[in-house]
């Protein structure tokens, strides 16, 4: 991908403009990542608390650049055949079966076994070649013409050895297949990996990658994203809701709410045509916030001051 | 600045947050991708290539923040720009210590005794003075910064040297001077007195900052760092109290560095190889097509680890720190079970599992504790956990082995060996005292694959190192 083709990339500013025409506000912190991951072709290692927007990022710079998104979603067991390629046995069985009829013309003329196994071994090959190779996911993304964004999703839940497999294409966009040699990429994607820290990544891979944690985002910021999503929410109500999302986050609960539950949540009190915090409006919807039956009862004995400090705030 | 990223890259490794000399390279194209305009931008940028976790970013940031500000706002003379900056303008006007703070009156004032002083008109025209009297601060940074440089101010190592680094720093500077003038000033009893000595104060405090603040940045971390080695090459039972903590932070260090070396090789793909006798013999069937193709699957059976505490008075302290690091192994190890004993033996697996360690191990010495009766506990572990023992079981044991002239009970001892996997002896005391009194040792190495000493830190990781790589 080089620069002159994507001038959405051009400068931090652009960048920001650009996602946020996309409705992806971001921080200046968020944009520097992409734009010097883009410079310097480098995966990015996005980490985070679950629902900042880490997948979202992947999925906005592909409508940016107008690339093909190609996602790989980790998990436990997840191999090179489900990753990388896999080779189509059904089809290459097939043709040997096809092919028996053929050998008796191939060998027709040979003086002995010597002979017919040299002969053998001049089509030997064919059958381990790029027609019987089905592309993966990360191969699929080094075949893209134009490039691709390649989104490896929640790479902290696959096993180290997955890990080892994507140094060589995170460092050099190649992929080596035995049979074949060296895949390079024909373009090299930009690469987004996201990890939730449910273990530590390996030093090796993250030591290939720009470094990007997203932390909840300030009040600010996140009022700013609740309008650009729900645009008719009063200005009032909006503040008061994120507010109060902030301060519930402060509480110690098994899984606070995200970006995309705020959003959720303004939109459900858009639809009771709620037009400022009321206690038992927020009681009624809480489990919009909240997925946890202990939170929803650790988050209602505070209710009362919760939202009366939110609405002050 | 690319010398001075190195430098700052240096310093951030002292703060222990590694960098790879890829790394290195990463942030300097950062830097010229980004430019030096923008500093936060370029704080940003720098953090993600530098900085692997938030507990690193931190440490990154505040590294950043105070190697890049040593700039010239940290030394001025009238009222700091920063400051101004920083502090809401009510307090930046308020008539604080405008005292200490010369002015340029205190200029004037020392001009014109300086007329009918020779001694101190030298000194007005030394360089430094000057550079003071302008408030030039440019020129005092360099100076302050050159003669850090000269002193070797970046290789210090203990806070006790900040004096003599504070000395060699004003010396090199030409303070010497200064004083020489004040004291003369004060047998002429002249009024300018004061004013030079404010002059003297303000940059002796300058110059003090600049120490403290360069010894923060680079001997801290390797403080830390030292302290740790120490710490982990100390017998166990000799570490003082106030230290504890830091050695339980050390084994949760250790207990990761280990988890992240082993665990990576523990699983294995769920699918491995095509397995080609088996597809062409069930190929056979459909006349040699072999359309159902069969994969040669990995299985393995997880270890299982069960240690053995003693936790009577003369191993207790090991004992703590043995289970403190087991206890955090066990992201490595899953099946970890854990029995105490002294007189008598009980698994204290549960106790783990549901109070936080330090309190569980405090239960566990208080249920446990007392005199050792070696013979009866292996009774209570064979009636316990005998049968559980296969052969990938390995068996860890701690204690020093002296049983009070009581029965050692051999028979259980070799059940147990040869049942398990592996049994591991690891005795606090040297190897030179195996031999001596009520020990058993030498009738219990017998019944053991692997013994070893081990009363520090370092000792313990070689020894569960070894494990893990055997029960792999």
């Amino acid at each position: 991908m080089h620069t002159q083709d994507f001038p959405q990339l051009s400068s931090v500013e652009t960048i920001q403009e650009g996602f946020e025409s996309f409705g992806y506000i971001c921080s200046d912190k968020i944009a520097t990542a992409v734009f010097l991951a883009f410079q310097l072709r480098k995966p990015i290692l996005v980490e985070g608390p679950p629902g900042v927007g880490k997948t979202e990022l992947a999925k906005t710079t592909s409508q940016l650049l107008d690339t093909p998104l190609i996602r790989l979603q980790c998990y436990e067991g997840l191999d090179e055949a489900k990753a990388l390629y896999e080779w189509k046995y059904g089809k290459q069985l097939l043709y040997t079966q096809v092919l028996k009829e053929k050998l008796g013309d191939l060998l027709q003329g040979a003086q002995g076994l010597a002979e017919s196994v040299e002969r053998l071994h001049q089509f030997g090959d064919i059958f381990y070649s790029e027609e019987f190779l089905e592309p993966r996911p990360l191969l699929k993304a080094m075949q893209q013409e134009r490039g691709a964004i390649l989104l490896i999703d929640e790479v902290d839940k696959s096993d180290y050895e997955f890990e080892s497999l994507l140094l060589e294409i995170l460092s050099d966009y190649q992929i080596s297949i035995p049979e074949i040699g060296t895949v390079k990429a024909r373009t090299s994607p930009m690469v987004f990996l996201t990890s939730n820290n449910t273990r530590d990544i390996s030093d090796a891979l993250k030591r290939r990658c720009l470094h990007l944690y997203i932390p909840f985002p300030s009040i600010e910021l996140e009022e700013r994203i609740v309008r650009s999503r729900v645009p008719d929410v009063e200005e009032h109500l909006r503040h008061q809701l994120v507010e109060f999302v902030h301060s519930l986050r402060q509480l110690d609960l098994k899984k606070s709410p995200a970006i995309s539950e705020t959003i959720d949540w303004a939109r459900s009190l858009l639809l009771l045509h709620a037009d400022q915090l009321e206690e038992e409006v927020v009681r009624s919807t809480l489990n919009v916030l909240l997925k946890f039956e202990d939170d929803i009862e650790a988050a209602d004995g505070e209710l009362n001051k919760l939202v009366r400090d939110a609405r002050e705030g | 600045m690319p010398g001075n990223l190195v430098n700052f890259i240096q310093v951030l490794r002292s703060h222990d947050v590694r960098v790879s000399p890829a790394e290195t390279l990463d942030a300097m194209n950062v830097a010229t991708t980004l430019g030096y305009g923008d500093r936060d931008r370029l704080r940003d940028g720098l953090g993600m290539a530098l900085a692997k976790t938030p507990a690193e970013e931190t440490v990154f940031n505040q590294c950043f923040d105070s190697y890049f500000t040593r700039g010239l706002a940290d030394f001025s003379l009238e009222q700091d720009e920063s400051d101004t900056e920083e502090n809401p303008p009510a307090t930046a006007e308020a008539p604080d210590d405008s005292e200490l703070q010369p002015s340029a009156s205190d200029a004037a004032a020392l001009e014109a005794a300086a007329e009918n002083n020779p001694e101190l008109a030298a000194v007005m025209d030394s360089e430094l003075m000057r550079a003071l009297l302008a408030n030039d601060r440019n020129a005092l940074t360099i100076a302050m910064t050159q003669a850090g440089e000269g002193s070797g101010l970046q290789q210090i190592q203990m806070f006790t040297q900040k004096g003599q680094f504070t000395r060699k720093m004003l010396d090199a500077m030409g303070e010497q001077q200064l004083r020489g003038a004040i004291i003369e000033l004060e047998r002429a009893g002249d009024p300018a007195l004061a004013n030079l000595q404010r002059f003297r104060d303000l940059l002796r405090e300058q110059v003090r900052d600049f120490v403290d603040r360069e010894y923060l940045l680079h001997a801290e971390g390797r403080n830390q760092q030292f302290m740790e080695d120490v710490l982990s090459k100390t017998r166990l039972s000799n570490i003082e109290h106030s230290y504890l903590h830091r050695v339980h932070e050390l084994i949760r260090k250790m207990a990761r560095k280990l988890a992240a070396r082993h665990a990576r090789r523990r699983r294995q793909y769920r699918r491995g190889h095509l397995d080609m006798p088996r597809t062409m013999r069930r190929g056979v069937a459909n006349d040699g097509l072999m359309f159902n193709t069969y994969w040669r699957q990995v299985k393995r059976e997880k270890p299982q680890l069960l240690a053995i505490c003693d936790v009577s008075g003369s191993v207790a302290a090991y004992a703590k720190f043995l289970l403190l690091f087991l206890y955090s192994l066990q992201d490595v190890l899953p099946k970890v079970r854990s029995f105490a004993f002294s007189s008598h033996l009980g698994e204290v697996s549960d106790l783990f599992a549901e109070h936080p360690v330090e309190k569980a191990i405090e239960m566990v010495n208080w249920k446990y504790g007392g005199a050792t009766d070696y013979g009866s506990s292996l009774q209570d572990f064979a009636d316990l956990a005998l049968d559980d023992i296969t052969s990938n079981t390995t068996v860890i044991i701690l204690g020093d082995a002296r049983n009070n002239n009581g029965d050692p009970r051999m028979d259980i001892m070799r059940a147990i060996y040869q049942r398990s996997r592996q049994v591991i002896w690891l005795n606090p005391e040297s190897r030179r005292a195996w031999q001596t009194g009520d020990s058993e040792m030498f009738r219990y190495l017998s019944a053991c694959h692997f013994s070893a000493e081990c009363n520090n830190l370092k000792q313990l990781e070689r020894v569960v190192d070894q494990l893990l790589k055997s029960t792999r």
